[in-house]
């Protein structure tokens, strides 16, 4: 899979801010195992290009393809064959259930597509050090903790590009290593490309490219 | 999609809370209404089977004889049936045939020789062929026949039994009136003619002295100087002599009827009507408890809207979504409407138990139709749901 951009950009931001943009009104291309680093500061619409690609939004300009496809021409069970079968996210604001614990709030993306089973699963979180938060209601996680139930979460479907927006704000130095190399070792697995969008770039992950939004 | 994934995975991100009131409101209103409906289809087939029974029938057909009503008003008049009169007659679609009863223009008298000493003035009528009960081959003259076959009623031969001991006549069965040599005479302005009358056949439909319509077409031109003569009786065929459609037709002419054949005809229209009502205020029963029912899910999916719309962004089918959570109320909707069949089915039993001159014609089981409109009913309901929650999350 690879995602085509064609000169878009968002339709309620300042035209002097997308002026020097190395995405925003040009032709960008995207291919599956290739990692890309965006770095933008706040306010320059990097969750609105996340939001774009995951086809939660749709004001903006231009066109965006999914294999030629035109992705405003999708409908609601074709955002949903994707996000089962081709994209993964992780969100800024991370979208847990807060009445679930980690574990079922892992298990209802597991469930969809199982691309581990249960163990593995849990394997993982003992690697990010959640796996005593897997029973606990994420309400009562600390930010930290569901940032590191989102990634785990993010994990368990197969995917051709896995979009990651501010993925280790409230993460330590080892945590974020530690979550890097989790996501570099399951994108390689996959074969997928990271696309990852942050304030400043992330000294663990290693770009293919970084284009400055 | 994994096909192992349940409602269950999901459950307890749906609120079904809330408004338990209003739900179980809807499922009472809808088991009240489906009930109504099935024991008012159950009724209109009973009272159609009863009505029909008190008929006898010949191939499907009713054959019933109306005349024009005479009253002080009209009875100056010439009451009798034009052509045109027959042709309208045969132009309404409940009206399979109809045709007219040719009565004698002029005078006969009948006597049956010496064996049986009795003579009477008497009326000959004719109708086409294909109206009679009773046809046997020999049914026909032509001209030059003395011999003229006749058909008897069997009420005629019934009152002929009644009176005949007091005026020492002999009684006669069915089998014997057919070896009574009956002299026809014919009388025209200029004298009379005398022919061979011989009763090949007793008819229980017309109540007449039928003659071969030949003959009769004849005599009346040879004795009475008439030709094309009007019917003061008209019999029609249909296949339903208690159609609604006739009736109001006959009432419209003024037409007078053969009220025993068709009195069942007036209670089973008071009877469908009474139980059309009711199925219709079933029916609307059934379209309020839909729509409170239609709140309730409203609600459920405003309660649960941002956990469907997270499921939904994790890559939860919205298809999926609004299958899985309404297949949900299938087992309710299986309940609900089995209930109500059952309810049924007891009334229809208790129905046939109470009418003794019904358990011959009824079944003691609901119709087969019956169970195929609850069957429609529950196909319905989960249709109507699925849509709705469909249309409410693609909105999400």
């Amino acid at each position: 899979m690879n995602i085509v951009l064609k000169q878009v950009y968002p339709s309620f931001l300042d035209k002097e801010l997308i002026s020097h943009s190395q995405i925003w009104t040009k032709e960008v291309c995207f291919s599956a195992s290739e990692n890309i680093q965006i770095v933008a500061p706040s306010g320059s619409g990097k969750t609105s290009l996340i939001h774009f690609l995951y086809g939660l939004r749709n004001d903006y300009e231009g066109n965006i393809f999914f294999d030629k496809k035109n992705i405003k021409d999708f409908s609601p069970e074709d955002w949903a064959y994707y996000r089962q079968e081709k994209i993964s996210i992780m969100f800024q604001d991370l979208r847990l259930f807060p009445q679930l614990n980690g574990a079922e709030n892992i298990e209802i993306k597991r469930a969809l597509q199982p691309f581990h089973n249960a163990g593995e699963m849990i394997l993982m979180a003992k690697d990010l050090g959640i796996q005593n938060k897997l029973q606990q209601k994420t309400e009562t996680c600390s930010y930290g903790e569901k940032q590191r139930i989102a990634t785990v979460r993010a994990l368990q479907q197969p995917f051709d590009f896995l979009f990651l927006d501010e993925p280790f704000s409230h993460l330590d130095e080892m945590n974020r290593q530690k979550s890097m190399q989790l996501l570099q070792e399951e994108a390689n697995r996959r074969k997928a490309g990271l696309i990852l969008a942050d304030l400043k770039p992330i000294e663990f992950f290693k770009p293919h490219r970084t284009l400055y939004l | 999609m994994n096909r192992s994934i349940s409602y269950q995975t999901i459950a307890t991100l749906i609120d079904t809370g809330g408004k338990k009131r209003s739900k179980f409101t809807s499922y009472l209103g809808l088991c009240l209404g489906v009930l109504l409906l099935l024991v008012a289809v159950q009724m209109f087939i009973n009272i159609n089977q009863l009505i029909k029974d008190k008929n006898p029938r010949k191939n499907g057909f009713d054959y019933i004889s109306i005349t024009k009503n005479i009253t002080n008003q009209n009875m100056g008049q010439d009451n009798r049936f034009t052509p045109a009169d027959v042709a309208e007659l045969k132009k309404q679609p409940f009206i399979t045939d109809a045709a007219p009863l040719i009565s004698n223009q002029f005078r006969v008298k009948a006597s049956a020789g010496n064996i049986i000493p009795f003579s009477t003035d008497l009326f000959l009528e004719a109708i086409q062929n294909d109206f009679i009960d009773t046809l046997p081959p020999n049914f026909s003259w032509h001209q030059g026949q003395v011999m003229v076959p006749i058909i008897f009623s069997a009420d005629y031969l019934e009152m002929y039994n009644v009176f005949a001991p007091a005026q020492d006549l002999p009684q006669m069965s069915a089998a014997t009136i057919s070896t009574v040599n009956i002299n026809l005479e014919c009388y025209a302005p200029y004298g009379f003619q005398t022919f061979k009358g011989n009763i090949v056949a007793i008819s229980d439909r017309i109540n007449s002295v039928l003659v071969p319509e030949s003959f009769l077409t004849w005599a009346n031109k040879h004795y009475g100087n008439a030709e094309n003569v009007p019917a003061a009786r008209v019999f029609i065929k249909t296949t339903d002599a208690n159609s609604s459609e006739l009736l109001n037709f006959l009432q419209e002419k003024d037409y007078r009827i053969n009220k025993d054949k068709t009195k069942f005809g007036r209670v089973k229209q008071i009877l469908q009507a009474i139980v059309t009502g009711l199925g219709s205020f079933a029916i609307l029963v059934i379209i309020l408890a839909m729509l409170l029912f239609s709140f309730y899910l409203q609600l459920m999916i405003a309660r649960s809207k941002d956990n469907l719309q997270l499921l939904i962004t994790l890559g939860y089918s919205p298809g999926w979504l609004s299958k899985t959570v309404s297949y949900k109320w299938i087992p309710v909707y299986g309940i609900i409407i089995g209930v109500a069949l059952l309810v049924a089915q007891i009334a229809q039993f208790f129905f046939r138990h109470s009418f003794i001159s019904a358990q011959d014609s009824l079944s003691p089981w609901l119709h087969g139709a019956v169970a195929g409109l609850a069957l429609f009913l529950f196909v319905l309901c989960i249709v109507i749901n699925y849509r709705l929650i469909k249309k409410l999350l693609y909105k999400l």
